[in-house]
């Protein structure tokens, strides 16, 4: 299916600026989000952003929207960017996890922030809302703190196989409720 | 060999939790190639995608869009053609970065909503027929569902569920809610309001919640009313419902039965 986020990142591959400033302005409001979830801080968001966005402009050429759409593509880029990040700027073994009744909000989010939120979850219903708890926490360790299974298992001590299952199943079901919705 | 292990493996690394020996024996199967495996991280990433969307857009600084753009303008200097053949999606491109100069915001709107437009109309098609079977159950309340009904078919219609709370934990609810038209509020399992009492639903901004009208359930539990559009189209970021007095009060002070989020 050919969307204009693919026709876009085809027009930046043949080195059209414009499309880029297009493509910037669709994504990075997405994208920005996750990666200030995920670093915390918002002069790292802001050049992790940066550096995410060159290389989508350098990549543009090996993007194959047969593997996936442009949101994905950017999405994966900039949470494994993110990381990247924490990962440079803490030591091992020390990494820091938000906690987990957070949930996806934001540092140091405003009031107003909150009820877009609040009203924007009654609207679209995040996937995320829709896992039992033990599911969340399991991808909000892996995907937003980057930890490994054998970093959950010990966090949560709990057996290894049981923290596989629950990512099993929480993926199974955020996939079901893209699939459904698409 | 079974495939049966991988599914686990597959999600696991798609959440980019994999790690020690089981990481380098997947991504071996990876590189031998599997189709289902390939398909399962192919759909773990747009989920996640999906994820990452549904939060509130967040407008990044100014200043790196700008110098990206320096940086843009100043390693590549003529990669465009000059007499390039503009398709129509071209076309489209360059209308979007009029908006985008305009209103940055409104582009990323567009984004979303063309994001979305499949969830919404998946939505919509499911709730059409929910609606469109409580019409049948509740006759008294035809000239409501069906404008309710009417409603949806606009694009810019949109569905708000509702959470029962405290105590109305069953309740359940449903909004049908069209930024200019206004809309309808639908719920069940909703306990009838004791005598003199009545349940108000509230629209909520950036002021005070605003009253928007009184309703009672049926013996079914059911109701359903309608609730006008904001003055000036403003945007409402939550519905709430709650159990006051049966003439209404001007600001909630019973508890809240329902709400859009929590
Ligand atoms: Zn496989």
């Amino acid at each position: 299916m050919a969307t204009i986020g693919a026709d876009l990142v085809r027009q930046m591959a043949a080195g059209d600026r414009e499309a880029f400033a297009v493509f910037y302005d669709r994504y990075a409001p997405v994208v920005f989000p996750l990666i200030l979830r995920i670093v915390r801080e918002r002069a790292d968001a802001s050049d992790v952003l940066q550096e995410v966005f060159w290389e989508a402009w350098r990549d543009a050429p090996a993007y194959d929207a047969a593997r996936g759409s442009p949101e994905a593509w950017m999405v994966t880029r900039a949470r494994t960017r993110a990381l990247d990040r924490i990962r440079a700027t803490r030591r091992r073994g020390d990494t820091f996890v938000a906690p987990l009744d957070e949930g996806l909000a934001a540092p140091h989010e405003s009031a107003p922030d909150a009820a877009e939120r609040a009203a924007d979850r009654g609207t679209v219903m995040s996937a995320l809302d829709r896992l039992p708890d033990v599911q969340r926490e399991v991808i909000e360790l892996a995907y937003y703190a980057g930890l490994t299974q054998t970093e959950i298992a010990e966090r949560l001590k709990q057996p290894l196989g049981t923290v596989k299952t629950r990512i099993r199943l929480a993926l199974e079901r955020l996939r079901a409720v893209v699939k459904t919705s698409a | 060999m079974t495939h049966e292990p991988y599914d686990t493996l597959a999600a696991t690394y798609a959440v980019g939790a994999l790690d020690g020996q089981e990481r380098a024996d997947f991504e071996r199967h990876l590189a031998d190639g599997c189709d289902v495996c390939e398909a399962i991280l192919r759909e773990s990433a747009e989920a996640l995608a999906a994820l990452a969307r549904s939060g509130p857009p967040m407008v990044p600084p100014p200043a790196v869009k700008e110098e990206l753009m320096r940086r843009l303008a100043a390693t590549t200097p003529a990669r465009r053609g000059a007499a390039r053949p503009r398709p129509l999606v071209w076309a489209v491109g360059t209308a979007a970065a009029v908006i985008a100069a305009a209103a940055f915001i409104g582009t990323y709107v567009a984004a979303r909503y063309e994001a979305q437009l499949g969830v919404m109309a998946r939505e919509s098609a499911a709730l059409r027929a929910k609606v469109e079977r409580e019409m049948a159950v509740l006759r008294e309340q035809t000239d409501v569902y069906a404008n309710a009904a009417d409603l949806l078919r606009d694009p810019q219609t949109q569905i708000v569920t509702l959470r029962g709370l405290g105590p109305s934990p069953e309740a359940t609810g449903r909004v049908v809610w069209h930024p200019v038209k206004g809309g309808y509020v639908f719920v069940a399992n909703l306990p009838a309001a004791p005598p003199g009492m009545a349940y108000e639903i509230w629209t909520i901004g950036d002021g005070a919640p605003r009253p928007a009208g009184l309703f009672q359930v049926d013996p079914s539990k059911r109701g359903a009313h309608r609730i006008d559009p904001v003055e000036g189209g403003k945007p409402v970021k939550v519905f709430a419902v709650t159990l006051e007095t049966s003439t209404g009060v001007p600001t909630p002070q019973g508890p809240m039965v329902l709400a859009s989020a929590k």
